[in-house]
């Protein structure tokens, strides 16, 4: 099965300071991957570097289809911040953002972002201001601006770190049904139960390290998980 | 006493009448310095915006010479420019001392540091994240660092203004390069200092009102920008 991405001998060091190695890494379709360890560890270098926003000093990060200049690989990949940074004006001038930049406009970007709007529970948010909304509005804003893109891998790092209970519920339903229209997505979390009830391959990391990758024994998911497999193919 | 009050009735009456001769310095001011700051702009926002994002060996000392810059006294850059304009120096061919050209770029060149400073803190004071949610969302550098000038298009304004204030308020360029030609060089600044001596206190009087005037709307704008 091809990958969608993969990392080949990554090593990462700022001054004399270890700060990340990944000997080998590749994520396939279609697939929800939780990302864990403690602070520090390098989860966010990790990400970063996924979304060919840092360089490592060595190894490489290849996406799939072969090669592409980094500006066309860019656009398939997107990160989405723990505390997100929204542009000035409104949700819907933050959502064009990315569709302007791969030339979509007119109608279907209007369809795009009203879609994507309503996918993540802010039909009537196109016209407001990024800088009226709320911490966890402004999370979902910035969730929909990555998706309304469609991009191959979506990076979330500590997506509901920020957010309450009611929003939190919402939030892992929504990327449950990523996969379904082909997004492969990893996300940072410190809640293990959390990457169990997404059914997410679990990435550990320590101390720069990125340890191993296992499934999520399937008889310890709560009863929900279920259900956000039964969108996803096989 | 009286006197003053008559040059100051006299100098309102010439403002409010249009005078064909106060008319024509304001116009030469004003059109100087707009030209000297559109330069200056166009030079000083990529610059401002560069060494804000970009981080280079030697960077700190570009940076402490453009502080330093930015106190340039005005007649030392008319002096240096008339040697350089002048018949006999280097630049002296191309006939710009006591023309326009001569004191637009001579006031470009003391505008340029205001804008690149100010530009550069801007851009030192804009949110961090703003280049990496433009390059994550798909965006070259070249588009990322168009989003940021956009983010902080209020702190480039407000450079472009300061800029205009002081090239608006000098009278060493303007005095060294221009001459004071009347209808051709003779800016507000340089007519107040000449015209008084020569007596002309009333004329004098009403361009400084019309200056200050013109101070005034730029520090109310900049002020609106710096609160934005």
């Amino acid at each position: 099965m091809q990958t969608v991405i993969s990392l080949r001998d990554i090593q990462v060091s700022q001054g004399d300071n270890f700060r990340l190695s990944v000997e080998s890494l590749d994520l396939y379709p279609r697939q929800i991957y939780a990302l864990t360890g403690p602070n520090g560890a390098g989860k966010s270098t990790l990400l970063r570097i996924m979304a060919l926003l840092a360089l490592p000093q060595q190894g490489s990060v290849r996406f799939a289809g072969g090669a592409s200049s980094f500006a066309e690989q860019r656009k398939r990949v997107t990160l989405v911040e723990q505390s997100p940074y929204l542009f000035q004006g409104s949700v819907a001038d933050n959502l064009a953002y990315g569709l302007k930049l791969r030339g979509i406009d007119g109608k279907e970007q209007r369809r795009r972002i009203e879609l994507t709007l309503s996918i993540v529970g802010l039909e009537d948010f196109a016209l407001r201001m990024a800088k009226e909304l709320s911490g966890g509005e402004i999370q979902r804003v910035a969730l929909a601006r990555a998706l309304v893109f469609k991009p191959e891998l979506l990076l979330l790092d500590e997506p509901t770190a920020n957010i309450d209970s009611k929003s939190l519920q919402a939030f892992e339903a929504l990327l449950c049904r990523l996969p379904k229209y082909g997004v492969t997505v990893l996300f940072s979390t410190h809640d293990l139960s959390q990457s169990e009830r997404l059914g997410a391959k679990l990435l550990r990391i320590e101390n720069g390290r990125l340890l191993n990758e296992f499934p999520v024994a399937p008889e310890s998911l709560p009863t929900y998980k279920r259900s956000c497999d039964a969108g996803r193919k096989p | 006493m009286s006197e003053l009050a008559d040059s100051l009735f006299t100098a309102v009456e010439l403002i409010l009448s249009f005078d064909r001769e106060v008319r024509l310095t304001v116009w030469t001011s004003l059109y100087t310095s707009f030209s000297a700051i559109v330069f200056a702009a166009l030079f000083g926002i990529p610059a401002g915006l560069w060494l804000g994002i970009k981080h280079f060996r030697g960077r700190r000392v570009v940076i402490t010479l453009l502080n330093t810059l930015m106190a340039l006294p005005t007649v030392v850059v008319g002096l240096v420019l008339f040697g350089l304009f002048s018949r006999q120096g280097p630049a002296g061919s191309l006939g710009l001392l006591f023309t326009p050209w001569a004191m637009i770029i001579g006031q470009m060149l003391l505008a340029t540091p205001i804008v690149v400073n100010l530009v550069l803190s801007a851009v030192a004071g804009s949110d961090k994240r703003i280049m990496d949610t433009a390059l994550t969302l798909g965006a070259s550098h070249f588009q990322a660092s168009v989003q940021l000038l956009k983010e902080i298009r209020f702190g480039v304004m407000a450079a472009v203004i300061a800029g205009f204030g002081r090239v608006i308020a000098e009278v060493g360029v303007a005095m060294m390069l221009g001459g004071n030609i009347r209808g051709l060089t003779r800016t507000m600044t340089t007519a107040i200092a000449l015209e008084t001596s020569k007596g002309e206190f009333a004329f004098a009087l009403a361009l400084g009102i019309v200056l200050l005037g013109v101070a005034l709307i730029v520090n109310l704008f900049l002020n609106f920008l710096q609160q934005r």
